[in-house]
């Protein structure tokens, strides 16, 4: 999947901005972040509480609620701009070629509906022209493409447990054959155990279908295995994107580099560094790098100037002034230069 | 599967296997006994035994009993119940089992027909206040904004005029109250309740994660409002609607013993009216006021126990092992 070469992005996401409107100024939650997410591959989106994974998927699936609004930018799904689509159009686009699995399961299933209700109100919603019978033969086959036994089809959702919820939401998920599912957090609220029996359902069915997926998360662990690309987020921007075994190998970011240290090891033990310094207030960030305040490596250009976003190894992304451009086209690291010289 | 090899009982051991698994199989994992149900708790059906009770009494009575009794002048004055006897020395009958007052109506033709319609005063005008009010909540939580402002604001002044006061002067200034008028004037001030109870409920449920993932999958508002949302209500829809009713009757009850209500039609706080303003209690005809008071003790303990029997249908804390 990683060598072909002709890629095509389903999905691109270009500068968006979503801004939480408060009495002192916008809360700049995403702010601008530029990524694509190409045919049947998973990305997966890190950082930590509060940076704006979640508030980005929001946007992408443009269901910001107010005081949130979407301040500016592009999302592209499949040549089409959702981003100023009518809400009628956008009706028709939404869960037929983008789904969400939701956060938490537990409050996604409406407790006074069967399984069967809910899936069938998501079909019948955007093919109308269909028999009951049709209609029934599909659920089925969803339930048992996320491995769920048939019996699930008459219950409700307080007589299923919480990773039964969980595939339920993925069954919906699929059931119209998206071409890009995002996956927020759906994960999170599960034992260790049903965890991996949900992520390996999603792997199934993403490989079964050939769907693109964005993948939210802080799990670094689960990360690794499952998703080909990964975007690391820190304050409402992403600092580096790179194929996943480059990026856990050799993370460049200064933030990226801290975010894997901070995953406990198994053989070694290691104190928990934590870093110095506090994150910025969000209404007003800092002039130059978002990440001036924690980071270990600061400079005085980072105080001045935004890094740009340079391509480090191939594939590697990194917004970082530690990365320079050498003069004949390759990029250094600033501090083996200095140390060189 | 470890089978063994004798004949036939592997056979069945898959036959077990194979009706667990069975798609559509009728519900086979819920409750295994279908009276085990909180709908089921004793203090709902006490209190629903006694409103079918009262009901009844009004229903049965029209056929077995003659209802004309009920008006001025049918039967001899002052009769006691049977057993007991009057100031003047006068034994009750079996022609009238429940006493007579002093202008010759029959108290038990006047409890068959006074009844069920207090009661019926009290449910229609909840019915519409409810109406009412599930429709402003609705609007109000659903669609927001202004609308919202100007429903919440109307509704929350008109919850503070004290309604009871208010009815006694309208009903004061009307020479002539039907029924039907009554229920309305009632209704006039049985919406603001049940308006707040539904606006902040349906507030909660819009942000809830079903609305927003049937939102997200494509579904209509319609569908949102009448398929997420509206049978989540459900529990809160009942209760409201008996706390109303149980406030409605209170009030068309303390109108008519204020001698507001309907002249015609008789009715039990009519008939208590009549004998506070005859001097009842001076002349010791205690049934005159003290069978319609009973009934209606009966009828607001019959509403409570529904309203607790719902309670404990919603709240499982409050429910008690069933042995």
């Amino acid at each position: 999947m990683e060598h072909t070469s002709e890629r095509l992005p389903v999905l691109k996401v270009r500068d968006l901005k979503v801004y939480y409107e408060t009495p002192r100024g916008d809360v700049l939650a995403v702010d601008g972040i530029t990524f694509d997410l190409y045919q049947g591959e998973t990305l997966g989106l890190v950082g930590e509480s509060g940076c704006g994974k979640s508030t980005a998927a929001m946007g992408i699936l443009q269901l910001v609620n107010p005081p949130g609004r979407i301040a500016g930018g592009q999302v592209i799904l499949d040549g089409q701009n959702l981003l100023g689509m009518s809400d009628e159009a956008l009706r028709h686009v939404r869960w037929a070629k983008l789904a969400l699995i939701p956060q938490g399961a537990m409050n996604s299933l409406n407790p006074t509906m069967r399984v069967r209700d809910q899936i069938r109100d998501v079909i019948v919603a955007h093919q109308r022209k269909q028999s009951g019978r049709n209609v029934q033969t599909r659920i089925f086959e969803l339930l048992t493409m996320v491995g769920l036994p048939s019996r699930v089809y008459d219950l409700f959702p307080h007589e299923l447990s919480g990773g039964m919820k969980q595939r339920v939401c993925i069954a919906m998920a699929i059931a119209l054959n998206p071409m890009v599912i995002i996956a927020d957090e759906s994960t999170s609220a599960l034992d260790v155990v049903v965890q991996r029996v949900v992520a390996q359902t999603m792997l199934k069915v993403k490989q079964a279908l050939g769907v693109s997926m964005i993948m939210i998360g802080h799990d670094m662990g689960l990360m690794a295995q499952m998703v080909d690309r990964i975007a690391v987020m820190y304050a409402g921007k992403i600092v580096e994107i790179a194929p996943v075994r480059e990026f856990f190998a050799a993370p460049k970011h200064p933030y990226s580099q801290l975010l894997i240290e901070s995953v406990p090891s198994l053989k070694e033990r290691k104190p928990l560094k934590i870093t110095e310094g506090i994150t910025h207030d969000p209404r007003n960030p800092p002039p130059g790098c978002i990440f001036q305040l924690r980071c270990p490596f600061v400079m005085d250009k980072c105080r001045v100037v935004a890094p740009p976003v340079q391509e480090v190894t191939p594939g590697q992304l990194v917004a970082c002034h530690l990365y320079e451009n050498s003069g004949d086209g390759s990029l250094i690291d600033v501090r083996d230069a200095a140390r060189n010289s | 599967m470890a089978t063994t090899k004798v004949g036939d009982v592997p056979v069945e051991t898959t036959l077990e296997v194979a009706k667990v698994a069975m798609p559509r199989s009728p519900r086979l994992m819920g409750r295994f006994n279908r009276w085990d149900t909180p709908w089921l708790n004793s203090k709902l059906l006490a209190g629903v035994a006694i409103i079918a009770a009262i009901l009844l009494i009004g229903i049965i009575g029209r056929m077995v009993w003659n209802t004309d009794l009920a008006f001025t002048a049918k039967s001899p004055l002052n009769l006691p119940p049977v057993g007991f006897v009057n100031s003047r020395q006068q034994e009750g009958t079996w022609a009238h089992p429940l006493g007579t007052e002093n202008s010759g109506r029959d108290m038990l033709a006047l409890l068959i027909v006074g009844a069920p319609n207090s009661f019926m005063v009290g449910v229609v005008a909840a019915a519409i206040g409810m109406s009412i009010g599930t429709f402003l909540g609705f609007s109000a939580g659903f669609i927001g904004g202004k609308l919202d402002d100007v429903i919440r604001i109307v509704s929350d002044v008109t919850i503070t005029i004290p309604a009871l006061m208010v009815l006694i002067v309208i009903q004061s200034l009307l020479r002539q109250v039907e029924l039907s008028t009554m229920a309305l004037l009632i209704a006039l001030f049985a919406w603001p309740s049940p308006t707040r109870l539904i606006r902040a409920q349906v507030l909660t449920m819009r942000e809830s994660g079903y609305v927003q993932m049937a939102k997200l999958s494509g579904a209509s508002t319609f569908a949102i409002m009448f398929k997420e949302i509206m049978p989540n209500l459900t529990p809160y829809l009942f209760a409201s609607f008996i706390g109303n009713a149980t406030g409605a009757i209170l009030t068309a009850v303390g109108l008519e013993t204020l001698g507001l209500g309907p002249q015609r039609v008789p009715t039990l706080g009519g008939t208590i009216y009549d004998a506070i303003s005859a001097a009842a209690l001076l002349r010791n005809m205690w049934w005159w006021w003290g069978i319609p008071t009973v009934l209606l003790a009966f009828m607001f303990i019959g509403l409570l126990l529904i309203n607790l029997g719902f309670d404990e249908i919603a709240n499982p804390r409050l429910r008690q092992s069933s042995q």
